[in-house]
């Protein structure tokens, strides 16, 4: 096998050349902000956001046809909305988080399907949900670069309120009034970056590429840094070996990204030097 | 430096005790005492401005923002938390108008101060029980704060620990910073503070500590 195989696909066709792209920079940019979200035991509320998309995308699309900025806005704003509302029902009655957001995405899922059926069926729920590689056109692609920078830039701002206010929220209240700003622009970013990835690699797979790296990240490293840059790299390397099986073995892009990703997950799980099946610690090996 | 009016508080909507009428002087030092589920923790976390009273008022004579720290229970951090003590302890430097040279000084002094020098690159996971909590009092020792709010600020110290915690309560004390400390052990308490509320279901009560240990003829009740 030539190892031309890696590289051929995007450099013979412009679709997968923009997919490449437009999947590495959101998994770079996707990964980290996953990291965050284990960190905040919030894990499930990429779920929740991913299917609190759907129907805002589908409003969207009924009013205003297939237009990107229509999508985008409407799954914006839906998947705002779903977050807000599990956790509004948090505060308000002390169901517990997981539970709320575990409440609102079938919710969100049902109402998504139903409205895409009252829009007459022209969007392929398929194509939303899964995702295809066919849909990066260039604006898609200018989309996801945009926001993939522009979240890694305010990640960066953002990094050291965002740190403290997800390890000790009431420290952070006693000194600086930045954390429940530093937390709503973070879960801004998740639901953007979620937005963008729902149509390269559709709205429920690209929930992979933001928690499975950030999952598997937890196995290898302490260091938070470290853990940020493992989670991004893990994503990017799944884009890329993802795109080559979809496309020599004719299979879905998105399943095929994330089912990479989960196999990084499954290693890790393994191998990983922290807490990994396969690696006892020191202390625990027979004495001589 | 520290007025409750007429404070009703408690966890779930329902006020735990009548009313308080509290009155702390500027660099007090007072304990809270009471039994499990009183309220005691709530109601420093009302005064940190955490959560909001069910009714009446606190006056502070500081501001909240950097005015007041308050000395979380260890149990409320993650202790998979990717952070290293040193980060953790120099987060008290947060508003401090100090350079970076003068920083690196105090955070060393106060690294130094509670026997943590050693373990600066020590991830959370890595610090027993005691240890953490001297990092916490490491970072709150470190802020500029004037009013100092400990809750069980005793958990998990050893007897050397438990030396430094009262050696640095001294130390805020004659600083001139106003400080409330709850702890469950009234006998420790008794031998570093004057004054103590007693939170309880039929009143709270304001008095010096070793009239509430023991006889309880010349209380003033203050509920």
């Amino acid at each position: 096998m030539s190892l031309e195989l890696l590289w051929s696909p995007f450099v013979e066709f412009a679709f997968m050349r923009r997919a490449l792209v437009g999947g590495v920079a959101l998994a770079v940019s996707a990964g980290p902000l996953g990291v965050f979200l284990v960190l905040r035991r919030l894990s499930l509320m990429g779920d929740a956001i991913a299917h609190g998309i759907l129907p805002g995308a589908a409003v969207g699309f009924w009013l205003f046809g297939l237009s990107l900025p229509a999508l985008t806005l409407g799954g914006l704003v839906a998947g705002l909305g779903m977050a807000g509302i599990a956790a509004w029902v948090t505060r308000r009655t002390g169901l517990r988080e997981d539970a709320s957001l575990a409440a609102i995405y079938p919710i969100s899922l049902a109402s998504g399907v139903l409205l895409l059926g009252l829009a007459g069926n022209k969007l392929d729920l398929l194509h939303l949900l899964f995702g295809s590689v066919l849909a990066v056109d260039p604006p898609t692609l200018n989309g996801m670069l945009l926001v993939s920078v522009g979240s890694l830039l305010l990640l960066a701002l953002i990094y050291r309120w965002l740190l403290m206010d997800s390890l000790d929220p009431l420290f952070l209240a006693g000194v600086s009034r930045f954390g429940p700003l530093a937390y709503g622009l973070f879960l801004t970013l998740v639901v953007l970056n979620l937005v963008v990835g729902f149509q390269a690699i559709g709205a429920l797979m690209v929930v992979g590429l933001m928690m499975l790296p950030a999952a598997a990240a937890r196995f290898w490293s302490r260091h938070l840094p470290r853990m940020l840059l493992l989670a991004a790299l893990t994503g990017a390397v799944c884009v890329w070996l993802g795109l080559l099986l979809s496309y020599y073995a004719n299979l879905p892009s998105g399943p095929c990204i994330v089912l990479l990703a989960g196999l990084a997950y499954v290693c890790s799980v393994l191998l990983g030097p922290l807490n990994g099946l396969l690696r006892r610690p020191p202390h625990l090996s027979p004495a001589h | 430096m520290i007025h409750c009016h007429n404070l009703h508080w408690g966890p779930g909507g329902r006020a735990l005790t009548p009313p308080l009428n509290l009155h702390l002087a500027p660099a007090s030092l007072t304990g809270v005492i009471g039994a499990n589920g009183c309220g005691k923790s709530s109601l420093l976390k009302v005064i940190a401005g955490i959560q909001q009273p069910l009714r009446g008022a606190i006056e502070l004579t500081v501001p909240r923002l950097g005015g007041v720290a308050y000395l979380v229970q260890q149990q409320a951090l993650d202790r998979q938390f990717p952070i290293k003590l040193h980060d953790l302890v120099s987060a008290g430097l947060w508003r401090s108008p100090l350079n970076r040279q003068q920083r690196q000084r105090r955070l060393e002094q106060a690294l130094a101060d509670w026997g943590l020098l050693d373990l600066q690159q020590h991830s959370l996971h890595a610090l027993s029980g005691g240890e953490l909590q001297r990092a916490l009092l490491a970072r709150l020792s470190l802020t500029d704060a004037q009013v100092l709010l400990l809750d069980e600020p005793e958990a998990a110290l050893d007897e050397h620990g438990l030396v430094l915690l009262w050696q640095h309560i001294q130390r805020w004390h004659t600083q001139g910073r106003t400080q409330i400390v709850v702890s469950h052990s009234i006998s420790n308490m008794s031998q570093h503070l004057d004054n103590a509320v007693l939170v309880s279901r039929s009143g709270c009560i304001f008095a010096p500590i070793r009239e509430l240990m023991g006889q309880r003829s010349s209380l003033e009740q203050v509920a």
